[in-house]
Parts: structure tokens; C-alpha cells; sequence
């Protein structure tokens, strides 16, 4: 067995105990299955368990050893039964085996699987003066009440415990969340459910009073005992929001600190909504969706006249646009204003403006349609120029007399060679755009440009796009 | 198991709408600072490959980002990475040829397909979404072809705009792009507020679109598709975490490497806020109670899927509540029957048809119940030698 950790454990609640409940060892499966809120939760409460387990354990003890109740049931591995009948013996008392059950083959050593399988099982021992009636933990039906009170149950709890064992059930939490009563679970629960704290029996209710009253007694004992820091730290505890749900027999416990999940027994219909750490629906911000257009719509959004743009697909047109303003992301950050010769129906512009909103944009186009649809795509503050490439650049020339920043052109689509010096001379940046059709005949930017005599700034191989050198284009 | 280093925890320069980590960033709870020696000292004790993981990982600092890339490269030969691809600049391409980095990219289509990926506005989700296309583009043109993972909603796969998304992923073929996943989006992030999340009906439709789309391009893969019939082969050594019993409190597939070095969870189970730690056990009581649940409440009782299935992911639970089987469960339910379908009348074995079906649940069921977790595959091994 895994000699590292806790080696004993008190059971939740304390006898008297369903048969066959579905985890027996349930508080030690429960702590093996604590989830730490966060670094600084688990740095707070991970070493305070250990003392609290150690508190618990010798409050018990010496509850039985002052005959408050005639006994108590500890589970313990194999290799810590001689540890544990030790410790009971030392202080008067008798321990005895009364049941077995398989743990987790996550505890197991490798040479137990194979040689020893006594020691897969974790045991349970009844702890109490001898001579010991081992029956007293398991009564029959109708002795359920009378020995939950032997047990140090409050007279309301073992009579709801009773019941709820009489009616098939093992799990105290499911007898808290069913009770009726809309008081948040108490915190101490979170620790009962590990074996710990002041929470020893099945309450009947969340508000029981005598619960409370014992969990008191509970831990006046332990500062009896010396456990002061230990019973300030359950004080500490009984403030926390407890959060407990059981659903389709999975429980769960949550606090700020840590959350934990046994398998119980008990189903319950799923309680969705109530729970408090449950996520509420988080505000949104009131940006609406627009209503989704239709598929005809949507291809017109994303692009239209990829063909005379020289692309595949409207697809390939806006994917190559974005590529070439990703790449010219610093060129646009140092520009005032661009201009896309021949810029169909405004994408290229579109995503120009969407990166630099306040940037003077002009586009060129000598196909009405196209220009009437690029000037609907991008506004009507930005003007799209029609007619021949030259009359456009010309009335560019007016529009703009400093100039522009930044062209963007297909070389391919310009044509001849007198209109790429026109843009050259009124652009300070000429960027050389490699459409689908360019690139398939030319392979790459740097063959496209050299096909055409032009000489571009260097760059990544696999560019889409490029400045054309100082020279490059100019009018000679 | 998949171990994902989150420098930055869930911190992300985008807000999409569905993000299941929209829940840890509303609480607050995202990391300022890193401490890169305690990741890297986590990470040479897991010694196991690695995948950069965020929120947003191209927020890390690039050397520190370097130096992760050149750990994962010396030691494992490479590195996966997964970024919303906004932040990808064109130095980082050289990065990535260097360090053998496997780049997979969220988007879910082009332009306005994408909308549901918010970055705050619509002209700055539309400059984000045309960042994520050139950084797509251009990885292709560079011979390292991301992986691209879509999350199907109503902004790209509602009835009138799924044709739009096939052409764009055949687009996204030809470019060079060899795999896509297809998440299903969060619904419990979306259910009350914003109308985003398709209905299990058209999520079915969309899927088996899809699926008959990866027939006809050949050289587009979507991951989930071939996993699920590997499930149904009883083949689950390559599949993903889904497919695997996932315990929330201490999820097997997937492993964090926090901030501060620790070991995290997959926080797609974290529904409140806080990213819980690991469990100090992995325990499978959720696959145990969906197997004896009736279905009418939230378990998976008598469906021959089961094995295949187990209730797929937690954090797609219903209601949120990870106890509960996968909201998408008729999605599953019918590709699992579509796949079935086809395998038998292509001759091939479905587990759920198996003559073994109820044995190997027995023996998985009886694993489950201390805490081990085999695989399919060695369990119908053993049923199929004996
Ligand atoms: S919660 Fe879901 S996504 Fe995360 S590891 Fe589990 S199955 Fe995978
Ligand atoms: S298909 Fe549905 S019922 Fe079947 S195992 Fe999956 S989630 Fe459960």
C-alpha cells in the first residue's frame, strides 16, 4: 500500500451504516478526489487537513474512551492494521475487523496485485471497550435509532438517519439535500464528508440546532485536548459557502477552497440552476449578432469579381488580400493614404480600413459595376475613381496634389507599362500584388516582377506581395 | 496525454463569444506573469511532448516563447501549438520552421463566417479574422500547413451557410491544409444569451454534410470523423480525449503546465470561474453513473454506443454539470449509427454490434470501479483470444 498520507479514516456518518453502500471507504475516497481551488487555497488547507485529521481521530478516541458512545469505526489499509490496533490498545480499547472492501488500484504496489491480495483491501474496525459486539455497527432495521443515539446522534438526527436507512439510502448528504429545508448546507459539512471536523452523524436538517449544539461539544473537547489551532481553524471553517449537489448518484461538495466528488449511492433528479456556484449565464456584451444573411449574400460579403480580380474563388481573393495587408502591416502603419489601382469591388480596401480606420483611401476602377459595388463595400466618403487607369490617376493627382503613401497594384491587370509609371509617380510606395493568375503563370512575386522588367525591395520568398524598389517602374 | 503549457493561463486578446474559458476571464482569473523556469522544470519532470496552449499563447514574450519552442525541439524533435493566429507575424514564421512547430489555427470561415470569434467590434473582429486567413496563407505558402479547427455555430454552419463553409474548407484544400477538427460549439455558454449554438438537429446536418464532403476532397481530413470510427473499430489508441472517460477532476488526456509551473486540469469543465487543480486520484464515477442512468436522466443507459462514446466530453455536460452525459448526445448518437452503418456493410467490425458488446462493458464497467482505465482496444484483445 501507499504508505505516504493519512492512515486511518473516520467514517461519515458514524454507524449505524447502510450494508452495502456504493463506496464504503467513501471519506477516504472523498479526500483523494479534493481539487484545490487555485495554488493559494491548496497552500492554505493542504496542511491543515492532515492536523485536522489527527484532531478528529483522538476527539473520537476519547469520546469512546469516556464512554460518551460504546464505539467508533476506523478504515485502514492492510500494512497500518497492526498501527492502528496498537493506538487502540494503548489507550484501553479493542479493535476489530468488520468489513473489507476493494480500494483503488492507484494505492496498490505493484508486488500486492501479484502476490498478496489481502492487501488491495482497505478494512474497517470497530474501535470500543472490550468485550466488543462487532453487530453494533450494522443493527438490524429496527435498531437503527437506538444505536444512532448510542453513536452520539441528537434524537431528531437518528430518527431521520434511521429512516432514510429503512428506506434503502447510505449517503447522508442525499438525507440533507431531500430534508425539505432550504438552508444552505452546513460548511462543516464540507469537512464531514472527508472524515473530519465536528459534523460526526447524519443531520436530519441544514439548520438543526442540535447538530449544532454538538459540533460545539465537539469542539470544546478538542481545546480540551490541546487542539486549539485545530478547532480555531473549524471556527474559521463554519463561515464558508458550502455549495452540495448529488446527481444521478455522483456527489459533489464546493467550497471557495476546494471541491471534492464521491460516488454515492443515491440519485437525485439533477437540481440545475439552484446550486450557488453553478455558472450563472454570464452577462453578454449587448453587441447582437447580426441575423445571418443568406448564402447568396454572404458569397457577396466575402467577394465578388475574383474572376477579373485574377482568383480562383472569392475565397482565395480575400484570403490573398489579408495576406497582402498582414504583410504591409508596417507600410500602413507609416501611411496616410492608399490607393488600390483597379481595385474591383473594394475588398482590398475594405481590409485596409478595417486596420487603420482613419487611413485616406481611394480605389480605381474602370469597371462601373465593380466601382459602384466598391463604393457601397467601403462608403460613400471614399472615392472610387472610374474611367481609363490613366484619366483616374490623373483626377487622383487632383484630388490628392501631395500625393500617396501607399499604391497598391497588379501589374498584370494595370497593363502597360506607362500606367505603372503614372502610379509611380504619384505614389511614394508602390506595393506589386501576386494574384492567383500571376502567381500560377510566374510561381512566385520575385519571377512575376522580373517578367515584367520591374525590381522589388527584397523580401520573404514566399511573399504575396512587395514594394517595388526606388527605381523600379519609374518613369526613365 | 496531451500536455498543454499556458504561460498565460486563459489571458486572450480576443473574446469569442463562446469560448469556454470566457467564464475564468469574467472572474478574473488570468495570470499576469509567468515564471518560465518553473514551466520548463515541470515540463523536463513530465518529459512527455508538449503543445504551446493558451488563452492566447502568441501573448507570451517571443524570447520566452522561443525558448519554449527550442525545449520542445531538442527535446522532442517539436512542438504543437495552438493560437487564435491573430498575433502571428511574419518574424514568427522563421520561428516556426526552426523549432518544427505544428501550428493548428481556430477559425471558423472566412470574413463574416467568423463573426462568432469577437474581437470587440465588427471591424475589429473582421481585421482579426483577415490576420487569421493571411496567417493561414501564408503557413501553406511556407510548406508548414496549420491544422485548422472550426466550432460549428450558426455564423458558419446554420442551413443557408453551410455550403459557403464546404467551399471555403475546399479552398482551405487546395491551399494546403490536410486536417481540420470540428468542435461543436459550448451551448451552455450561448443557450440563454446569444443565439449562437445550432441545434442538435442542425449540428447532425452540418457534421454529415461535412463527412460526405471529406469523401469527396481527398485531401482534407477532419479528425473527428476517423476517430469515431476507430472508436467503433475498437482501435482507441490514437483517438482523442472524448473518446477516453475523461475524469474532470483530473483529466488523463490532458494535462496544463500553469503558470507558475503547476499542473493543471483541462479547463473545459471549469463552468465557474476557477481553474480547480488536479484531484490527487483519477476516478471514472462519471462513466459508472452515466452507464446505469437512464437516459430521460442524463445518463447513456442501453446505449449500444456506450464503449465507443462514454458519455463524450464533461464539459459539454448538460446543464454544465459534468455528471451528466454530453449535451450534443443525438449528434453523437447519429454519425456513431451513420459510421456503424457503414462499416457493417463494408464488411467491417462495429463494436456496438459485437457479440462482445456486453462483456467488454462488464470488464470495463469492473475497471472503472477501481479506478483503472484500459483501453478498448486490450480489452477486445482479450475477449476476441478467448
Ligand atoms: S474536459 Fe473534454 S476536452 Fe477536456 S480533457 Fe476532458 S474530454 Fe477532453
Ligand atoms: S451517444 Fe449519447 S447516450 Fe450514447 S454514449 Fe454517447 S452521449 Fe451517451
Amino acid at each position: 500500500m501507499n504508505s505516504a498520507g493519512p492512515t486511518c479514516w473516520l467514517t461519515w456518518p458514524r454507524p449505524p451504516l447502510a450494508a452495502t453502500p456504493r463506496e464504503p471507504d467513501a471519506a477516504k475516497a472523498t479526500a483523494q478526489r479534493i481539487s484545490f481551488s487555485g495554488p493559494q487555497a491548496r497552500a492554505l488547507w493542504q496542511p491543515r487537513l492532515e492536523p485536522l485529521r489527527h484532531a478528529a481521530l483522538a476527539i473520537e478516541l476519547e469520546m469512546v474512551r469516556r464512554k460518551r458512545i460504546p464505539a467508533t469505526v476506523l478504515w485502514t489499509s492492510y500494512d497500518d492494521i497492526g498501527a492502528l490496533t496498537e493506538r487502540a490498545r494503548s489507550i484501553g480499547l479493542d479493535a476489530k475487523p468488520i468489513k473489507a472492501s476493494l480500494g483503488y488500484a492507484a494505492d496498490w504496489s505493484l508486488e500486492a496485485s501479484i502476490d498478496d491480495p489481502k492487501r488491495l483491501l482497505d478494512y474497517a474496525f470497530l474501535i470500543g471497550a472490550a468485550p466488543l459486539d462487532t453487530s453494533i455497527a450494522e443493527p438490524a432495521a429496527d435498531g437503527f435509532e437506538q444505536t444512532a443515539i448510542r453513536f452520539g446522534y441528537p434524537a431528531c438526527c437518528a430518527k431521520s438517519w434511521a429512516d432514510h436507512l429503512r428506506r434503502g439510502g447510505s449517503d447522508p448528504l442525499a438525507g440533507l439535500l431531500t430534508c425539505g429545508d432550504k438552508t444552505p448546507v452546513h460548511a462543516h459539512v464540507a469537512l464531514a464528508v472527508l472524515g473530519l471536523g465536528p459534523v460526526r452523524h447524519a443531520p436530519c436538517s441544514s439548520s438543526c440546532p442540535a447538530t449544532r449544539e454538538r459540533s460545539h461539544e465537539f469542539i470544546d473537547l478538542g481545546r480540551e485536548l490541546g487542539f486549539a489551532e485545530e478547532m480555531n481553524w473549524l471556527d474559521e471553517i463554519a463561515d464558508w459557502a458550502v455549495d452540495a449537489s448529488l446527481v444521478n448518484g455522483i456527489a459533489e461538495v464546493t467550497t471557495a477552497a476546494y471541491r471534492c466528488t464521491w460516488l454515492s449511492d443515491e440519485g437525485m433528479p439533477p437540481r440545475h440552476g439552484a446550486a450557488a456556484t453553478r455558472p450563472a449565464k454570464r452577462e453578454r456584451a449587448a453587441a447582437a449578432i447580426a441575423k445571418p444573411a443568406d448564402s447568396a449574400d454572404i458569397l457577396t460579403e466575402i467577394g465578388i469579381g475574383f474572376e477579373a480580380a485574377g482568383f480562383d474563388n472569392p475565397f482565395a481573393m480575400r484570403s490573398r488580400f489579408s495576406t497582402v495587408v498582414w504583410e504591409q502591416t508596417a507600410a500602413l502603419r507609416r501611411a496616410a493614404s492608399v490607393v488600390h489601382v483597379g481595385c474591383g469591388e473594394g475588398l482590398l480596401l475594405e481590409l485596409v480600413s478595417q486596420t487603420k480606420p482613419r487611413l485616406k483611401l481611394y480605389g480605381i476602377e474602370q469597371d462601373a459595376a465593380a466601382a459602384e459595388a466598391a463604393r457601397r463595400r467601403v462608403g460613400a466618403s471614399r472615392p472610387i475613381l472610374g474611367g481609363s487607369s490613366i484619366e483616374a490617376l490623373a483626377a487622383l493627382s487632383r484630388l490628392a496634389p501631395e500625393g500617396i503613401d501607399l499604391a497598391f497594384v497588379d501589374p498584370e491587370r494595370l497593363g502597360d507599362r506607362e500606367a505603372l509609371a503614372a502610379v509611380c509617380a504619384i505614389a511614394k510606395s508602390v506595393i506589386v500584388i501576386g494574384t492567383d493568375r500571376s502567381l500560377y503563370r510566374h510561381n512566385d512575386i520575385d519571377t512575376l516582377a522580373a517578367t515584367m522588367g520591374l525590381a522589388l525591395l527584397p523580401g520573404r520568398a514566399g511573399r504575396v506581395s512587395a514594394a517595388l524598389s526606388a527605381t523600379s517602374g519609374r518613369p526613365h | 496525454m496531451t500536455v498543454e503549457v499556458r504561460p498565460l493561463g486563459d489571458k486572450c486578446n480576443i473574446k469569442c463569444r463562446y469560448c469556454y474559458q470566457e467564464g475564468i476571464r469574467t472572474a478574473g482569473n488570468v495570470p499576469t506573469r509567468y515564471d518560465l523556469d518553473a514551466i520548463v522544470a515541470t515540463l523536463d519532470k513530465l518529459a512527455e511532448p508538449f503543445s504551446l496552449f493558451g488563452g492566447e499563447i502568441m501573448l507570451t514574450r517571443r524570447p520566452d516563447l522561443e525558448r519554449l519552442m527550442r525545449l520542445g525541439f531538442d527535446r522532442h524533435g517539436g512542438v504543437g501549438m495552438q493560437t487564435n493566429g491573430t498575433l502571428i507575424e511574419e518574424r514568427d514564421i522563421e520561428l516556426f520552421r526552426k523549432y518544427h512547430v505544428r501550428v493548428g489555427i481556430s477559425i471558423d470561415g472566412p470574413g463574416p463566417l467568423n463573426d462568432a470569434r469577437w474581437a470587440g467590434s465588427l471591424p475589429a473582429t473582421r481585421r482579426a479574422t483577415a490576420r487569421i486567413e493571411a496567417a493561414i496563407e501564408t503557413l501553406c505558402r511556407e510548406g508548414m500547413p496549420p491544422n485548422v479547427i472550426v466550432t460549428l455555430n450558426r455564423m458558419n454552419a446554420a442551413p443557408d451557410r453551410l455550403n459557403v463553409l464546404c467551399a471555403w474548407i475546399g479552398f482551405l484544400g487546395g491551399l494546403g491544409v490536410r486536417k481540420l477538427r470540428l468542435h461543436l460549439l459550448e451551448q451552455d455558454e450561448t443557450e440563454a444569451g446569444e443565439g449562437l449554438a445550432l441545434t442538435a438537429q442542425e449540428n447532425l446536418a452540418a457534421l454529415r454534410r461535412l463527412r460526405r464532403l471529406e469523401q469527396e476532397l481527398p485531401s482534407v481530413q477532419f479528425d473527428i470523423f476517423a476517430e469515431m470510427a476507430a472508436m467503433l473499430g475498437g482501435d482507441d489508441a490514437q483517438t482523442s480525449c472524448v473518446f477516453h472517460a475523461c475524469d474532470p477532476y483530473a483529466t488523463r488526456a490532458v494535462v496544463g503546465v500553469e503558470s507558475d509551473g503547476r499542473l493543471g486540469n483541462c479547463g473545459r469543465t471549469n463552468k465557474d470561474g476557477v481553474t480547480h487543480l488536479r484531484a490527487g486520484r483519477e476516478a471514472f464515477d462519471r462513466q459508472l453513473s452515466l452507464y446505469r442512468t437512464p437516459q430521460a436522466d442524463g445518463g447513456c443507459q442501453d446505449c449500444r454506443f456506450f464503449l465507443a462514446c462514454k458519455g463524450n466530453c464533461p464539459g459539454t455536460a448538460i446543464g454544465g454539470d459534468w455528471r451528466m452525459r454530453s449535451i450534443d448526445c443525438p449528434v453523437w448518437f447519429g454519425l456513431f449509427e451513420d459510421i456503424e452503418t457503414e462499416r457493417l456493410a463494408n464488411g467491417q467490425t462495429a463494436i456496438s454490434r459485437s457479440e462482445h458488446r456486453s462483456e467488454l462493458e462488464a470488464k470495463m464497467i469492473a475497471a472503472w470501479s477501481i479506478g483503472d482505465n484500459p483501453t478498448l482496444h486490450s480489452l477486445l484483445q482479450q475477449a476476441e483470444a478467448t
